[in-house]
């Protein structure tokens, strides 16, 4: 445990090292906020209720999840891709460390560290825009979106980790498949807009997809929005989803071990 | 044309890129369609309005990205020192920075689009008059002559910070928000964007021009901005290489 905490650490101090970049990247997070809200400002304006949402539950459910985005769909494990593919992962197969928690690590400190200024960054736009929003005042919905948000780390860590592991298979150039990913996630986890006002039909086969689990359900177990048996449905087929992708990643990581040849080393 | 061999050479890699450049701009599409067609208007556009804005977006985002996506292979050349072999070769080192890496990709979904934008423009009745659909294209030009400053701008200041990545992605970032009309920000914000950090005239004034929508100042503000930022972006560029300190070679 102790050298998975000292990886922790050590990623922290490499968001350091590069001051401007570190700004530059906190800047960008802030202007993706900043456009999302406009919009939907605009698109929803005071007293209207469109798509079964007024501008305080959509202000509240955008803002909302930017700071889950910033926790579950914040990740390291693009990395391992580039280790895989210049030979770098023989390193860590000759030592005591299990490849798979050393990412789930690095992610771990990405996470707490995009948080951390996430909170700042929603702080400054609640004092200088002072959105309607609505607070939970519900323990319950509150712990079961903790927990929402728990299982979503774990499902975004096993699918972008299983992305990396593409390198094996074609490390000359690993990344369109976490591209492609990355375009779905976009608007299909909720991130853009809540699903639920999508075509009931599509909705409801979304339902069924990872994706939704990633930041549309939490938040909307926060906004109260669900009744007991779609909490406790959406609760089993987000875990249902965690362990399908945790075991293909058992198995796909094997068979890329098998046919590893590390090239570039 | 050999870069454009080299990005087909790996043809799975290309066709999942296009698939996925395809499936952004279709999600978005479809996102603006389900958005404005329950809203009716947006700042006051009509949804085909609302709609002839994303693609000038796209558009003007696709040419920009063609011509000058060697910005985002700059940095490793800063940092290995092969920036030096460019400047000692007969070439224009701005020239060759910027066009370095020019991505077939973006050639492949620019010709459709063009169309698309076309046949759309036509069949909503988008264009005011003749005259305005010259405009259009007039200024369309002139934002590519700010994207080009703006990525000027983006490589000096690379040679001086090293710094590349994420001020280019800032500029996707802050270009973006000319995905929809820069209308829908409010007061301070929406005067930033047009006068500081001018997405207003990079991306929504030629849509505004086509319709009528855009005053005779404010498109001779927009010529006059983007060939002033190209003037000094130039010369930042010539100060950058005076300082520029090679790593090795």
């Amino acid at each position: 445990m102790k050298k998975y905490i000292q990886v922790i650490k050590v990623t922290f101090e490499d968001y350091f090292v590069y001051r401007v970049n570190f700004l530059l990247w906190r800047l960008r997070a802030f202007t993706q906020i900043v456009v999302l809200y406009f919009l939907w400002r605009a698109a929803i304006p005071e007293g209207a209720n469109i798509l079964g949402y007024n501008q305080a539950t959509i202000l509240t459910y955008i803002l909302g999840t930017s700071v889950i985005q910033s926790i579950v769909l914040s990740s390291r494990t693009a990395g391992a891709a580039g280790q895989i593919a210049s030979g770098d992962i023989s390193n860590f197969l000759l030592k005591p460390v299990s490849y798979l928690k050393y990412w789930f690590a690095r992610d771990m400190a990405d996470k707490v560290f995009n948080l951390f200024f996430s909170v700042f960054e929603i702080s400054f736009i609640l004092w200088l825009l002072k959105p309607p929003l609505i607070i939970q005042k519900s323990p319950k919905f509150v712990v079961l979106a903790v927990l929402a948000i728990a299982i979503a780390v774990s499902l975004h860590f096993f699918i972008s980790f299983l992305l990396s592991l593409v390198a094996f298979w074609a490390p000359e150039n690993p990344w369109p498949p976490r591209f492609l990913f990355m375009v779905i996630v976009g608007f299909f986890a909720g991130g853009l807009f809540p699903l639920d006002i999508l075509p009931p039909m599509l909705f409801a086969l979304l339902k069924l997809l990872p994706f939704t689990y990633l930041l549309f359900f939490p938040l909307n177990i926060y906004l109260g929005k669900l009744s007991n048996i779609e909490l406790v449905t959406g609760i089993l087929i987000s875990i249902l989803w965690v362990a399908f992708f945790s075991w293909i990643v058992k198995v796909v990581f094997r068979k890329g071990l098998k046919i590893y040849a590390a090239w570039g080393r | 044309m050999a870069i454009f061999s080299a990005d087909l050479a790996n043809r799975p890699a290309a066709i999942l890129f296009i698939i996925g450049k395809v499936l952004r701009f279709l999600f978005f599409l479809a996102f603006l369609y389900l958005l404005v067609g329950k809203t009716k208007v947006l700042a006051g556009y009509r949804l085909s309005q609302v709609v002839f804005f994303f693609l000038t977006f796209n558009l003007i985002d696709i040419m920009s990205q063609l011509f000058l996506r060697g910005v985002y292979h700059f940095r490793p050349k800063l940092i290995s020192g092969n920036f030096d072999l460019t400047l000692v070769q007969p070439i224009n080192p701005l020239f060759k920075s910027l066009t370095a890496h020019t991505d077939v990709l973006d050639l492949i979904t620019l010709i459709p689009l063009s169309a698309f934008m076309v046949f759309f423009a036509v069949t909503q009745g988008l264009a005011a008059s003749f005259a305005n659909i010259l405009l259009y294209l007039a200024l369309v030009f002139n934002a590519l002559i700010l994207a080009l400053s703006f990525h000027i701008v983006v490589l000096a200041f690379g040679i001086i910070t090293l710094e590349v990545d994420h001020l280019i992605w800032m500029y996707r970032d802050f270009s973006g928000m000319g995905r929809v009309p820069i209308d829908i920000y409010k007061g301070t914000l929406r005067a930033f964007l047009t006068f500081v950090i001018p997405v207003g005239v990079l991306m929504t004034f030629p849509a505004k021009a086509l319709m009528g929508f855009l005053e005779v100042r404010m498109i001779l503000f927009s010529f006059f901005l983007s060939f002033f930022l190209l003037y000094l972006s130039l010369h930042f560029w010539n100060f950058a290489l005076t300082r520029y300190t090679s790593a090795s070679s």
